[in-house]
């Protein structure tokens, strides 16, 4: 039963980074970037590149996350604010193409096959019948680690109350004094580096390739849409959620609807209830579990 | 070689019919469909689904309009209260998961292997005689689905969905029903596609889950931006164009001397960069649409 409940948590910790980075931008500028998600594997394979220079781990994550960080906001204002000026909805088409030469130049520079960290070898720490390896205990440290400091930058600094000013309302908040351009860009540099933690803190414990990004698009916006899109500490809790149902699936011994003593989903029915979730959220609650908004028209 | 050009002529004909019912949703009533493969694929198995039951061409025609037009419905009863964008990221996911289940369906739907085996169109004496009297009739249906969009876009049953894209409250306040008609052009886009599928099914003889993944909804998207929203001939164009330029890659890549790793990424550059060049530098496409009352050209 506690393994379950650890499988959970480590499958949240996937998710719950690179869905807060979604719900973060759409909160200021009202735009789904599909590219998050290659943001997150370009900050793993960034990362294992400089180590392969012979940088330490740790300096090489922090460099990579503010590579990433970078790259972010230079995409935005080149292509996506462009887009965004013109149709909204083109503009998710915009970053869904930006997403696919991510996944081109990927699969040049590193190749098809998957890559891995190069870490010690250390062996899983066991508990009362849980088994977990130290990478995973680190991952989890660092993702609740960025969760924590994002939420304390969101409502006890200066900056944080000028971005939920001008999520809030960016007419008044530019009125107000605030400068909404910066706060912006500040928060898509942000994005990046939360999505880049989130694609290192998945790769510490697994491998990492250029299919990570594209395979983690639709749990990521699951958990977003289900946290409310524009709600960032609520796409955390919907991360949990996906992990939990995810989780359930795949490990609740359904034999007694087969009327078999055992009979497991394979593991490719996880997804399916994510997609699954994601598409009865839609229909019953499309703004997600916590916001009781009026419908768009 | 010949038959090689005859197979990359059919495929872009179907494609052309994919991406003409990708425009009657995106370019003429506005909707972001990103699962449209899924509705290709709906009149795949449906032929396949006729074949493994040992019934006839007719059925599978059937079978597969009746299953494009529940995804269509469900695409539809989705949109309702949905926003864009909201409603692209929902498409994705339907399309997805009905892959991954048919990928795990077991004796159904043969799995990751599919259903193979299924008769082609025309028994002709030699091969290519068979695939030139497909491409005949490939080339008929692209030609009946071009004609039928132009006098659709054309009427004012086209200028209402044009209002209903530009201006929704405006069509709600002249007492046009939004749903009504966002249903009624899924339904028609859905039926366009499927029987594309069947065709293309009974062509390759084999039907599986790696036809419908989602690139294959982008390459479609590519084909509409890149040739035109909102132009039908534009959007031909762009099929053709996109499904030969397809072709070209591996050659490409043995003129050039890569490894065979680079298709891939060759093909996904292909599409990511034509349609963000497009939308950033030419969001018209090759042809732009014709605005106006618009009873002639285009």
């Amino acid at each position: 039963m506690l393994q379950f409940f650890v499988d959970v948590i480590l499958r949240t910790v996937d998710l719950a980074l690179i869905a807060v980075a979604l719900s973060c931008v759409y909160s200021l500028i009202r735009f789904p970037n599909i590219a998050l998600v290659q943001y997150a594997t370009a900050g793993a394979l960034i990362a294992l590149g400089l180590q392969t220079l012979g940088l330490p781990l740790y300096l090489a994550i922090v460099l990579s996350c503010v590579i990433t960080g970078l790259m972010a906001v230079v995409l935005s204002v080149l292509i996506f604010e462009k887009l965004l000026d013109t149709s909204p909805p083109l503009a998710m088409v915009g970053s869904l193409a930006v997403s696919m030469i991510f996944t081109a130049v990927f699969l040049v520079t590193v190749g098809p096959r998957p890559k891995r960290f190069d870490l010690e070898i250390m062996a899983p720490v066991r508990w009362a019948g849980v088994s977990i390896t130290p990478m995973q205990l680190v991952s989890v440290g660092l993702t609740m680690g960025a969760i924590l400091l994002f939420a304390l930058l969101l409502f006890r600094t200066g900056l944080g109350r000028s971005m939920r000013a001008t999520s809030t309302n960016r007419v008044l908040a530019e009125a107000t004094g605030i400068p909404t351009r910066k706060v912006i860009n500040g928060v898509i540099v942000l994005s990046g580096i939360l999505a880049a933690l989130g694609g290192i803190s998945i790769s510490l414990k697994g491998e990492m390739g250029a299919q990570l990004g594209f395979d983690l698009l639709l749990p990521i916006f699951a958990a977003a849409i289900l946290g409310g899109l524009g709600n960032a500490l609520g796409a955390a809790l919907g991360a949990f959620t996906i992990a939990l149902a995810e989780t359930f699936v795949t490990n609740v011994n359904f034999g007694w609807v087969v009327s078999q003593d055992f009979y497991f989903l394979p593991a490719s029915f996880a997804t399916i209830v994510s997609f699954g979730l994601l598409v009865l959220i839609l229909l019953f609650r499309p703004h997600g579990l916590l916001v009781s908004e009026v419908k768009r028209v | 070689m010949f038959d090689f050009l005859i197979h990359v002529s059919i495929m872009a004909s179907l494609y052309a019919v994919l991406a003409l019912s990708l425009n009657l949703q995106l370019g003429i009533a506005g909707l972001v469909n990103f699962g449209q493969i899924l509705l290709f694929g709906a009149g795949a198995y449906g032929a396949a689904f006729a074949f493994s039951n040992q019934l006839g061409l007719a059925a599978g025609i059937g079978a597969g309009l009746a299953l494009a037009v529940c995804v269509g419905l469900l695409f539809a009863r989705l949109g309702r209260g949905l926003g864009g964008d909201y409603w692209g990221i929902a498409t994705l996911a339907v399309a997805e998961a009905c892959r991954m289940l048919l990928q795990t369906g077991g004796d159904l739907t043969g799995g990751a292997q599919g259903i193979s085996g299924l008769p082609p169109l025309f028994e002709a004496g030699s091969r290519q005689d068979a695939a030139l009297m497909t491409l005949g009739v490939c080339l008929a249906f692209l030609a009946a689905v071009y004609w039928l969009c132009r006098s659709l876009t054309h009427s004012r049953y086209g200028l209402s969905l044009k209002i209903l894209r530009e201006e929704p409250q405006l069509a709600v306040s002249l007492g046009y029903n939004p749903n009504a008609l966002r249903t009624q052009v899924l339904v028609l886009s859905s039926m366009i596609a499927a029987v594309g599928g069947v065709i293309f099914a009974h062509y390759i003889s084999f039907v599986g889950p790696d036809q419908i993944v989602a690139a294959e909804t982008f390459l479609i998207w590519a084909m509409v931006i890149v040739g035109g929203v909102g132009n039908h001939f534009g959007v031909i164009l762009g099929a053709v164009l996109m499904q030969f330029l397809f072709a070209f890659v591996p050659f490409a890549k043995d003129l050039l001397d890569m490894p065979s790793d680079y298709v891939a990424a060759m093909r996904l550059a292909l599409v990511g960069g034509g349609l963000l060049i497009f939308l950033l530098w030419r969001p018209q496409g090759l042809v732009r649409e014709r605005i106006g009352g618009g009873h002639r050209g285009g």
